[in-house]
């Protein structure tokens, strides 16, 4: 786990600055939610939600190998932007418990504003 | 019984939001309302969209058609005194046109100079929980100012005695907010949603705070190690509105604008129908995180409304919240 976590944020971020441009990304991990999700996020900096819709299918397609790469399903991969901005922050892929499937992933609208829903298996 | 509903503020969440409401004729459903433009002024609550007036008035535009009220939040506690600069003054002023220009309905606002501000649009001026009204006398104060509305302290949603003068004493309408699980009587009210306000604006505190979260940290500290304080906190079970209309309070908001649609679409749902099954903390906005913690029965809490109409509040001699949470409250392995 150590060496593909190590290795999944040299690859993002070399991927992501293969697309857009000047990329940091300064962590990733996986996290295990007291609902019973569980999820791969990476905390980026340099992105913006307009890369991401142009990018989108490309995003989603590292974003699902990498996640896989640590064990994790990509049920739901969304990014998240700093509230009232267009920075993206973070992007993360997540496996779904039961009460996230409806009332996260559920609605036909992102569930918050500052989320930009990017892959949502139905 | 009319009903408020948060909207997160992206359109698509208002699409939703009435949809359902159609969909399943919760017709209690009258109001909507979010955050304004954080470039103008913060707010009680983290602002995850900034709409600009066009936005805005869109939206107006939609929630009108299908008989809805658009409120617009601008309840920041503290502007650093922005408003009492003629730069501040002109930006509020200019604001509150573009809004009324926009057909925004009512504006939600804490600071009393605002609220008097207001006088001069004809948009309802609705005062924020985050005003402490907690007294006849302070409503009395807020109505002279200006207020249509009050939304009244969260702290004395169990005071009964207390609502039922403040409804005798203002002919201004008297709201209450159904599902805040802040705790009652909380050391950290005032200086926890200053700190929101300027977090929550351009009006940003001095960087870096070691602590971004200092006050939300402590308070759920507070309730891992006591939960009875959960039980404690002024939040109005569904099932349980028949008693403020029976004191004469008919208009109720939902708290949660930060939260996700589903889950401010499963409330609206509970509160239309006054019925809920399941954990309380379910429906509760703050402390939602210690819904996979704690497990609250609602059904428990039939009938508890009856003690607390008569509560003098003095729980070192009374010690019923704590059997009720014992009773009530399940740790969820
Ligand atoms: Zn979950």
């Amino acid at each position: 786990m150590k060496e593909e976590l190590g290795a999944s944020r040299r690859k993002l971020e070399g991927e992501l600055r293969n697309l857009v441009g000047n990329i940091f990304v300064p962590e990733v991990k996986v996290f295990g939610m007291a609902c019973g999700c569980v999820g791969y996020a990476a905390d980026l900096r340099g992105l913006q939600s307009d890369d991401v819709d142009v990018f989108k299918a490309k995003i989603n397609a590292i974003l699902s190998e990498l996640s896989k790469s640590v064990g994790v399903e990509p049920e739901f991969i969304y990014a998240r932007k700093l509230p009232g901005s267009e920075e993206v922050v973070t992007l993360t892929a997540r496996e779904l418990c039961e009460r996230c499937k409806r009332e996260f992933a559920g609605s036909k609208a992102s569930p918050r504003p500052d989320i930009v829903v990017l892959k949502k298996r139905r | 019984m009319q009903l408020m509903i948060p909207h997160p503020g992206h359109f698509p969440a208002l699409k939703e939001i009435i949809e359902v409401k159609e969909a399943e004729g919760l017709n209690e459903v009258g109001e909507v309302f979010m955050g304004g433009s954080p470039e103008v002024m913060g707010s009680g609550r983290g602002v995850l969209h900034a709409p600009l007036i066009d936005e805005i008035k869109a939206q107006t535009e939609y929630a009108h058609q299908h008989g809805i009220k658009m409120h617009i939040v601008m309840n920041s506690t503290c502007t650093g005194a922005h408003h009492l600069t003629f730069e501040g003054y002109k930006m509020f002023k200019w604001y509150f046109n573009e809004l009324n220009k926009a057909d925004v309905d009512g504006v939600i606002v804490a600071e009393p100079y605002l609220v008097e501000l207001l006088r001069e649009f004809p948009m309802k001026t609705i005062v924020s929980v985050l005003s402490y009204v907690e007294s006849p006398q302070r409503a009395k104060f807020f109505e002279e100012l200006g207020a249509d509305v009050l939304t009244v302290d969260t702290n004395i949603n169990r005071h009964f005695d207390v609502l039922k003068a403040i409804v005798k004493a203002v002919n201004c309408e008297v709201k209450l907010i159904v599902n805040e699980g802040c705790l009652y009587r909380c050391p950290f009210r005032y200086s926890h949603y200053n700190l929101a306000s300027h977090l929550s604006s351009l009006n940003q505190p001095r960087f870096p705070l070691f602590a971004p979260d200092f006050y939300y940290d402590k308070c759920i500290n507070i309730r891992l190690r006591d939960p009875t304080q959960i039980t404690k906190s002024g939040w109005i079970r569904p099932e349980d509105l028949k008693e403020y209309e029976a004191i004469g309070i008919n208009t109720f908001k939902l708290s949660g604008r930060t939260k996700a649609v589903n889950w401010i679409i499963d409330c609206m749902r509970s509160y239309s129908h006054r019925s809920f099954k399941g954990n309380l903390l379910e429906l509760l906005d703050c402390p939602q995180l210690l819904r996979d913690m704690f497990y609250m029965d609602n059904d428990k809490f039939d009938g508890a409304i009856e003690h607390w109409k008569k509560c003098r509040k003095v729980c070192g001699e009374c010690g019923y919240c704590n059997e009720l949470t014992k009773e009530a409250l399940t740790i969820i392995k």
